[in-house]
């Protein structure tokens, strides 16, 4: 096995408070390009948060976390564009068809003249060619969350931040995610994962991270950590 | 554009972005610009039909302003204080806006589409507040004819069209550039989150003020408090400056009106320009939250969920939850008080704010004493009195509002209401009990003591008919076509606001009847029929129960 790059994301001592309600205890997390590290757990253990912090989208209480070399602050303009977020989406614009939403999102990353071509080649990758024209409320839940797996193709993207990309997918959409994201890894993506679906964990990660009441409680290749969980 | 190992080059694409998504929606735009049209197409042949008599009727007041009455001096010496304590609320309104839904928002497409991206956020956002801040600007200015139409109405209008008009102009600008300072500020709160703690403990402060200056406000229509008082009040603050104008043009004592005008208007000037130049720093977190809970809030508005609005604006307004804890019962007939009172514990705000509204009702009826009682104070302090008993109903709500809750309880659904009545019931008892005992005291009248005994079941059943209403259902909204009308309005009005139709409207005939009588035969008619009203009440909040648990 070739050594280890440079991490690209790195979390030291990074723990959340609510108030007096501790979310995360001190985590220690590195992903590198072309690795994935997946965060499994139960139910709130604290996968999201971690996940949040990660993606810049919340500030830990204690701790720091370090993109490319520099810390991360909330909405910085880096983050925004190479880190590549797919789970916190929880609606659409009613108006704009399937294909207009991976336009939106190719434009705002400055594709130009490229956007058609990336818009329809992430169409066939998440299996949407068929719905190119469709509204978002005539789409199935599964289909939408493929949508949100497409606005991630669209777009340029270091590492991908993904918080249960399999959560209302079929087991057929499953076999097909875990595929997407290993070629996205091989492609020399870092993937941070969370997810409850420990065949995705041992087929997409090298890494696996287990969390109980916010705390890590087990750590290292899937195989081994997963033993934790039980 | 696919996976790279290389740092990205941050693109410009902010103008291509904003440009595409424009031209993506071009058919929503007119859509709403169209509904907009229709809508004031409508308000507009709405006036015209039925406004016009009242149109020529302001314009005849305006032209003949009422004449001053043996009142007239005293509002006048109650203005200074009074404009200043109602201007310093509706700057604590629109502060408070500025914690939960703040000038500047995206809609929760934008916020899960754009925020994401590196569109560049000042683009994005600036024309957003800029938007936001005319709306309320204007509204500012609309709400300006209000205080300057009372003071005309109170006949402090002067003399003649010009007079008045100057008086409306004056209170427009004044109300405008206040909702125009709140706006600003309110931009700010969102912009720098730290500072919605200092908000918070200052709404307490500010509300403490508010009451100061009412509490002047009526010294001074009643006595004669030093001068200095009213010109302190007037300096305040950005509060007072927006009074001073109108206080000034009623004949008050505000001679530096354009000075405090002046400086009113350079606040304003001042926290809009800031607000504009950060609302391109307003945090994603902000957006985020706020995009959800407008979402809720207006989902929760469009089906008339009263609760739901509540509970959307309770969840980011910061409402402490204590942490008090109570020790469960043995007897199960004591399980739905304990958790009824734990449902009060947990929420003080809740307890103390029925507790006052109790006790204004029980100052209001002292004050309105006995013998010839008119309707309007009993009304009023029946339905402070029902708002408090519906606060209480915590527990009652949230087995309303989830009938699944309470299935692991040994009570039948419908058989809640009568549980959930104990605990309101005895704390309005308690509230209430202790004033009114004292006044039963005083006046010698044992009778009171009855009444109250009487009116807080009754009280505390409308709230319970009102919290096990059924699910709204499109039908309602519907109507049905009668020979004079649709009934959809009313309807929706008679489900939102049963309980206090059945418990408020009666009993204010019944209670002021019996204030107004000695004969004991009347008062204990008074009690009988409470008694059977309250009966009733339980009843039918039982039967509502029943049917919202089948539905």
């Amino acid at each position: 096995m070739p050594p280890d790059p440079p991490p690209l994301l790195t979390l030291t001592g990074v723990s959340r408070a609510y108030g007096d309600r501790l979310a995360l205890r001190p985590v220690d997390l590195a992903v590198a390009a072309g690795r994935c590290v997946a965060v499994m757990g139960a139910n709130g253990s604290g996968k999201s948060t971690l996940l949040r912090i990660a993606a810049g989208r919340d500030t830990p209480s204690t701790g720091r976390v370090a993109y490319a070399g520099r810390t991360m602050t909330q909405d910085d303009l880096v983050v925004r564009t190479e880190i590549a977020i797919v789970g916190d989406m929880v609606s659409a614009y009613p108006d704009l068809t399937v294909r207009e939403h991976l336009q939106l999102v190719a434009t705002a990353h400055g594709a130009g003249r490229d956007g058609d071509e990336l818009v329809d080649r992430a169409l066939r990758e998440c299996r949407l060619s068929d719905h190119g024209g469709a509204l978002p409320g005539s789409l199935s839940s599964g289909q939408l969350q493929a949508l949100h797996l497409a606005a991630m193709l669209v777009r340029p993207r270091r590492l991908m931040v993904l918080d249960e990309p399999e959560q209302r997918l079929d087991p057929a959409a499953r076999r097909w995610l875990a595929g997407l994201l290993l070629a996205q890894k091989q492609a020399g993506a870092a993937l941070l994962m969370a997810t409850h679906h420990v065949e995705l964990a041992t087929a997409v990660a090298d890494h696996v991270l287990v969390l109980s009441d916010g705390a890590v409680i087990g750590e290292g290749a899937p195989g081994i950590a997963l033993t934790a969980i039980g | 554009m696919t996976v790279t190992r290389e740092a990205v080059a941050v693109p410009d694409s902010t103008g291509p972005t904003i440009a595409l998504l424009r031209t993506l929606r071009r058919g929503r735009a007119r859509k709403k610009a169209a509904s907009a049209a229709y809508w004031i197409y409508l308000a507009g042949l709405v006036v015209a039909l039925y406004g016009g008599a009242q149109i020529a009727s302001a314009y005849h007041a305006m032209r003949h302003p009422p004449l001053p009455t043996a009142q007239t001096p005293r509002i006048l010496h109650a203005t200074p204080a009074g404009l200043t304590a109602l201007a310093l609320l509706v700057l604590l309104v629109l502060l408070r806006d500025g914690l939960w839904r703040g000038p500047v928002t995206l809609p929760q497409p934008g916020v899960d589409w754009l925020l994401g991206t590196p569109v560049d956020r000042g683009r994005l956002l600036r024309p957003r507040f800029r938007g936001s801040a005319a709306v309320t600007v204007l509204a500012g200015t609309a709400v300006g004819i209000v205080p300057a139409a009372a003071l005309v109405a109170l006949g402090l209008g002067g003399h003649g069209v010009g007079h008045v008009l100057r008086l409306a102009g004056v209170a427009v600008i004044s109300t405008g550039l206040l909702f125009g300072l709140g706006t600003g500020t309110a931009g700010l709160i969102e912009r720098y989150p730290a500072s919605a703690r200092w908000v918070r403990r200052g709404t307490g402060a500010g509300l403490a003020l508010a009451a100061v200056l009412g509490g002047l406000a009526a010294w001074a229509a009643l006595g004669r408090p030093p001068a200095v008082l009213a010109a302190v009040a007037l300096w305040s603050g950005p509060w007072g400056w927006a009074a001073q104008g109108m206080t000034a043009l009623a004949g008050g004592p505000a001679p530096w009106w354009p000075a405090a005008i002046a400086l009113l208007g350079a606040a304003a000037l001042a926290a809009l320009a800031c607000a504009h130049h950060a609302a391109a720093g307003v945090p994603g977190a902000a957006l985020r939250i706020r995009a959800r809970t407008i979402g809720a809030m207006s989902a929760a508005v469009a089906s008339f969920d009263t609760r739901g609005v509540a509970l959307a604006y309770g969840g980011t307004a910061g409402s402490r939850r204590a942490r008090l804890r109570i020790r469960p019962p043995r007897r199960r007939e004591l399980v739905l008080f304990w958790r009824d009172l734990l449902a009060l514990a947990r929420a003080p705000a809740r307890l103390a704010g029925a507790a006052v509204l109790t006790l204004l009702a029980v100052g209001l009826l002292a004050v309105a004493g006995r013998g010839q009682v008119s309707l309007v104070p009993v009304a009023s302090a029946l339905a402070l009195a029902y708002l408090a008993a519906a606060w209480l109903c915590e527990g009652a709500r949230l087995d309303a509002e989830d009938t699944r809750r309470s299935e692991n309880l040994p009570f039948r659904f419908g058989s809640l209401a009568w549980w959930h009545a104990g605990v309101p019931g005895l704390v309005l008892l308690a509230v209430a009990g202790v004033p009114v005992a004292v006044l039963a005291v005083v006046t010698g009248d044992p009778w009171l003591v009855a009444f109250l005994v009487v009116t807080v079941p009754v009280l505390v059943g409308g709230a319970l008919v009102n919290v096990f209403r059924p699910r709204s259902h499109p039908d309602l909204f519907g109507g049905v076509e009668t020979p004079v009308g649709n009934t959809a309005a009313i309807m929706v009005l008679l489900w939102l606001a049963l309980g206090p139709v059945l418990a408020v409207g009666p009993m204010t005939v019944l209670l002021s009847g019996a204030l107004r009588s000695s004969r004991p035969a009347e008062l204990v008619r008074t009690v009988v029929i409470g008694g059977g009203l309250a009966a009733g009440l339980g009843a039918y909040a039982a039967a509502r129960a029943r049917r919202l648990r089948s539905e």
